[in-house]
């Protein structure tokens, strides 16, 4: 595996593979099932949307693969290891702001290479390289309170990418910011993408983000979570947010996820 | 249009506060001379004044002696409470185990602990040093629990997807600077609590006859020279102030810089 990252020749072949993963919680009224047999693929370098009605286990998922929780059973596969618990190989954007609040927004980047024991200097040019990546030079020594919604959130994504991830772990992570600047770290997102080609794994419950940013969409039904349906999105980036193609992966998104919404009320 | 300026004078920095300070002293010398006419009753400010200007040669004596006694408890205080705050916190057998024993000392006055620190430390610096010990120990205790124990699992996720394993790298990057806000504050309340036994013990003689507290009570109040017991009265309080605030100063200011917009310092 070769990287530079930022110059933007990369070679990289990382798979995720998850093999039958169910998850069980126990709570006070028994067992409760958040996921049940899934099964799905993450190619190298793709973009992979998990949408899905709320509380349909998606971030479950993902603190599943982040090696965050242990699946109840089946089994997580990256390039051919068992997942077995959290990595830096994993990288992952939290939904709610999760930025160390004491260390400036260039030591919360240099966080994982400081654990890695990687000296100051090498770990700072590494930091600044990826604080540029996500636009935020001249920033580095700003703490996160001097920080707005989606600066934060950019940090995040520098922070996870620092280490160098196989794949990068999203979990709604432009939820908590504004509907203009949420567009905005969109388009960033694809950018750093494309530059950096990491694979993506991006959890939403907007149909819209999803459409906009996904190689593959991946549809899960209400509680027990589990996949119905993986949609292939082609349109070529990037992509008009109003276009009529766009809009037919939309109707057919939000008509995947009525049913199962109404699926959902039927069995309450 | 006069009013106007003469409220904007007064709401100027310093202003008010100095016609405060002044009020209270000029009627504390019209009570002291025209009401109670009787030093040892309430000395005058006047006298007050004058009593610094005979005592300026052991004053810096005292105030040396007593800031070590002050620092020798506030540093083992620290040293030991945040330990055993952080081994509470950190470890929830530790926690069961130590917590009624925590509870139980806690509740025993500092103060009470004079003849024991005579008996084991006999008269010396130490002895006094560990009557302040006691009084800090417990908030820097506390506070240092309290902030192991309220870390957001967020940070923790974070850490650990960024490649923190369990244990000490946790609390070395995540759990302690997290912390340090409350161990900070903990160790203000344990400074207040502290310069408050330093007096006593002193008072009490538990490092010999030495300290402020140990002249306030053994020379000036037993020969009843209340001018001087009140001009010391007032340097131990200053001092406090004075020691609060460099500290505020230092930690707050410097170290915790990062707060600002979690809460306003």
């Amino acid at each position: 595996m070769e990287k530079r990252v930022g110059s933007g020749i990369v070679k990289m072949n990382h798979k995720l593979e998850l093999r039958k993963v169910s998850k069980r919680f126990n709570t006070e009224e028994g067992k409760m099932e958040a996921l049940e047999g899934i099964n799905l693929e993450v190619k190298p370098n793709e973009f992979l949307c998990v949408i899905g009605p709320s509380g349909c286990g998606k971030t479950t998922l993902l603190r599943l693969i982040a090696g965050l929780d242990h699946p109840s059973s089946g089994a997580i596969i990256l390039d051919g290891k068992e997942v077995k618990g959290p990595s830096p190989d994993r990288g992952m954007v939290f939904q709610e702001f999760s930025l160390f609040p004491w260390r400036t927004v260039l030591k919360n980047v240099e966080f994982g290479l400081e654990i890695k024991g990687m000296k100051e200097k090498a770990r700072r040019k590494i930091a600044e390289r990826y604080i540029e990546l996500v636009g935020l030079r001249g920033f580095e020594n700003c703490y996160p309170y001097e920080l707005s919604g989606g600066m934060k959130q950019r940090v995040a994504i520098a922070r996870a990418l620092a280490t160098d991830p196989a794949i990068l772990l999203m979990d709604e992570p432009f939820g908590s910011v504004d509907a203009q600047t949420r567009n905005i770290l969109q388009e960033e997102l694809l950018e750093i993408w494309k530059r950096t080609k990491k694979t993506i794994l991006f959890v939403t419950h907007s149909v819209d983000e999803a459409v906009y940013l996904a190689d593959r969409v991946a549809v899960m039904s209400a509680r027990p979570g589990c996949l119905i349906k993986c949609l292939g999105i082609d349109i070529p980036r990037p992509r008009k947010r109003t276009s009529r193609e766009v809009n037919e992966f939309r109707e057919q998104l939000l008509m995947l996820l009525s049913l199962e919404r109404s699926k959902a009320c039927i069995s309450v | 249009m006069r009013e106007n300026e003469g409220l904007k004078f007064l709401k100027r920095r310093g202003i008010i506060e100095t016609i405060g300070i002044c009020t209270v002293i000029v009627i504390w010398q019209l009570v002291a001379s025209f009401i109670v006419k009787k030093t040892y009753l309430l000395p005058s400010p006047y006298e007050v004044f004058f009593a610094f200007y005979t005592v300026r040669e052991v004053i810096p004596v005292d105030i040396y002696i007593s800031l070590l006694h002050f620092s020798i408890g506030l540093a083992a205080g620290a040293t030991v409470g945040i330990t055993i705050g952080a081994l509470m916190g950190g470890f929830k057998l530790i926690d069961r185990a130590m917590d009624p024993i925590m509870e139980i000392l806690r509740a025993i006055p500092p103060i009470a602990w004079i003849p024991f620190a005579i008996i084991w430390l006999k008269l010396t610096h130490y002895s006094a040093g560990f009557v302040v010990f006691v009084g800090a120990i417990f908030p820097i205790l506390i506070n240092t629990y309290t902030g192991f124990k309220s870390v957001d699992k967020i940070y923790i996720d974070a850490a650990k997807v960024l490649g923190c394993k369990k244990g000490m790298s946790l609390i070395k990057s995540v759990v302690l600077p997290y912390s340090l806000p409350y161990i900070a504050a903990g160790t203000r309340i344990g400074m207040g609590i502290g310069w408050m036994c330093v007096v006593a013990a002193e008072m009490f003689g538990a490092s010999g006859r030495v300290g402020l507290g140990w002249r306030l009570w053994n020379r000036f109040y037993a020969l009843h020279m209340m001018d001087k017991l009140v001009a010391y009265m007032i340097v131990i309080g200053l001092i406090a102030l004075l020691l609060d605030r460099i500290f505020r100063y230092l930690v707050e200011e410097k170290s915790l810089k990062w707060r600002k917009g979690l809460v306003a310092v």
